[in-house]
């Protein structure tokens, strides 16, 4: 469990990041933190992960303040993948990229290493190629891989899709998606709104250092009134599903008013369109 | 203003080429919206529009590229960057100073423009991206995105009859991202600047661009109106890239016999449609 009780963050005295936010998030979650650039969301993972300290309120991992837990204790419990992955990758091979995190937590051995072949096959890499030569998306697949070979219970993804492309990104969110399915708790910051509404099942909406909407993703993505205030835009196909009861009222009490996904949205119209 | 002859381009460092017998032509003042996968060779086509193919990027180079008139392996990298400026991915990597007026003035300074047109061409060039409150500040102080409109208003302060952008909104919110394809259409209606934009949010590209151009394995595989381009949404998607959902929504629908109109580009086009197949 994350909480957050009331938090207050800064980078200096003059500009205040966050004022008072309060959330919680059970084990097992998959969330999505949305919002304009500067709204606190990254702020908001960075004192998750214990690299921010708050000026006044608590953040608890597991009930414990992170102000009493030491780097490697939340680094065993949370993993962060980075927007850019070049500011995690370090190595000169894949392989080592991969044990990197093992040797910095002082558990090298059989068990480490049998976890970095597993992870190597599954993803597919070039153990032996050089981190730096390879590619954007994979160089974002393999510091998401340095996470997942860890196996920490909260993986924490600041912008996992930025830069790659739609295959990619769905290889990542694909990866993702199956961490969540055995057990992990996911928490990520994404711009892409389709992206939320395809993997998150739950949305939180920041907007100037504060939560303005927090629920089930489509009851979020919903919310004209909170997305609004956070100058975002639905999805297409709830833009769509919230636009045509307002063209013409017939529509109010329809399913295409009600429908939230392509699939969801094509029934409804063969639906509507059959009567 | 941009044309591209039987270009083909081998790194020196790969085995294949990267681009491979590509032949595009972008009249002048249009906007122009490049897609595709990673690794399809849309950043090269890019360098070779504005010159850093084949003046800073050693390779073979086949074919011809001339930017409004002028051979871009003759001329020098000096002339053709009076005709065509740049916005790179790396923002940071193109940003020289530590003050939003001192980027925009750099450029001008740099191209010797005369010392009583620099203080007009500031701040013309910054109230086009929406950001003359931010003259004084400190660039280290600034959002991605403000950066990025930074890094946009001192290219447009030269005034290029060219703007080449590589995706330029990657790590913009949506309505930033959006924004800045509302100022850079407005900006290049106003001038006749010709604009070639890479991207991978499609929806932008559907709605603001011109000409749709998708890139597969170093080869243009798609160049015409988004509406012409986004009817191939099957074969998009087998290529890496995929429809805004209102246009796929409405292909289906198309492909059921619910729909029998054009190609819808955008939510609103699609709403529009959809009301009148449920009518």
């Amino acid at each position: 469990m994350i909480e957050f009780r009331d938090v207050h963050a800064s980078y200096d005295e003059d500009i205040k990041v966050l004022d008072g936010v309060s959330f919680q998030i059970p084990d097992g979650e998959f969330v999505a933190f949305v919002g304009t650039n500067g709204a606190g969301k990254s702020t908001t993972m960075r004192l998750m992960n214990g690299l921010l300290k708050p000026d006044a309120g608590q953040v608890l991992l597991d009930g414990v303040p992170t102000t009493e837990l030491k780097t490697s204790q939340i680094a065993r419990r949370v993993g962060f993948l980075f927007q850019n992955p070049d500011s995690q990758i370090c190595c000169s091979t894949v392989r080592e990229e991969l044990l990197f995190g093992f040797k910095a937590l002082g558990e090298e051995g059989p068990d480490a290493e049998a976890a970095v072949d597993g992870v190597i096959r599954e993803f597919g890499f070039d153990a032996d190629a050089d981190p730096f030569l390879l590619n954007r998306g994979t160089r974002q697949l393999l510091a998401l891989a340095s996470i997942v070979v860890l196996a920490p219970p909260v993986v924490i993804l600041d912008e996992p899709t930025t830069g790659l492309d739609f295959r990619e990104c769905m290889k990542v969110m694909g990866i993702i998606r199956r961490l969540n399915e055995v057990g992990a708790t996911i928490v990520m910051v994404c711009h892409d709104m389709e992206v939320v509404a395809d993997f998150a099942r739950r949305v939180i909406v920041m907007s100037a250092g504060a939560v303005v909407d927090d629920g089930p993703t489509f009851d979020v993505l919903r919310n004209p009134h909170a997305l609004g205030r956070a100058s975002l835009i639905p999805p297409q196909v709830v833009d769509i599903s919230l636009a045509l009861p307002l063209m013409d009222e017939r529509l109010v009490e329809s399913p295409v008013a009600l429908a939230n996904t392509l699939d969801e949205m094509q029934a409804a119209v063969s639906e509507e369109a059959g009567r | 203003m941009i044309h591209i002859q039987d270009f083909t381009f081998r790194y020196r460092e790969s085995e294949r080429p990267v681009v491979e017998g590509v032949t595009l032509d972008i009249p002048a003042g249009v906007f122009a919206g490049i897609t595709g996968a990673a690794g399809s060779g849309k950043s090269t086509l890019t360098y070779a529009m504005n010159g850093i193919i084949p003046h800073c990027y050693p390779g073979d180079f086949y074919g011809t590229v001339t930017v409004d008139g002028v051979d871009t392996c003759t001329a020098t990298l000096t002339d053709l960057s009076r005709a065509v400026g740049s916005v790179c991915q790396d923002i940071d990597s193109q940003i020289v100073t530590s003050i939003v007026e001192d980027e925009v003035l750099y450029g001008l300074e740099n191209f010797g423009v005369p010392h009583d047109r620099i203080e007009a061409r500031v701040t013309e060039a910054l109230e086009a991206m929406g950001i003359a409150d931010l003259r004084e500040r400190a660039i280290a102080s600034l959002s991605g995105g403000q950066k990025q409109k930074v890094a946009i208003a001192s290219v447009l302060a030269l005034h290029p009859k060219v703007l080449v952008l590589d995706e330029p909104t990657a790590e913009l919110d949506p309505a930033s991202s959006r924004q800045v394809f509302e100022l850079l259409a407005a900006y290049a209606r106003d001038n006749g600047t010709t604009v070639v934009v890479v991207e991978q949010k499609i929806a932008l590209l559907s709605e603001f661009a011109d000409v749709l151009i998708i890139v597969d394995g170093g080869r243009i595989r798609f160049a015409a109106p988004p509406r012409e381009v986004l009817a191939h949404s099957e074969e998009l998607l087998e290529l890496g890239v995929n429809c805004p959902r209102s246009t796929t929504l409405m292909n289906r629908l198309a492909n059921a016999g619910l729909y029998t109109g054009p190609v819808c580009c955008d939510v609103r086009e699609a709403s529009e449609a959809l009301l009148e197949v449920v009518a």
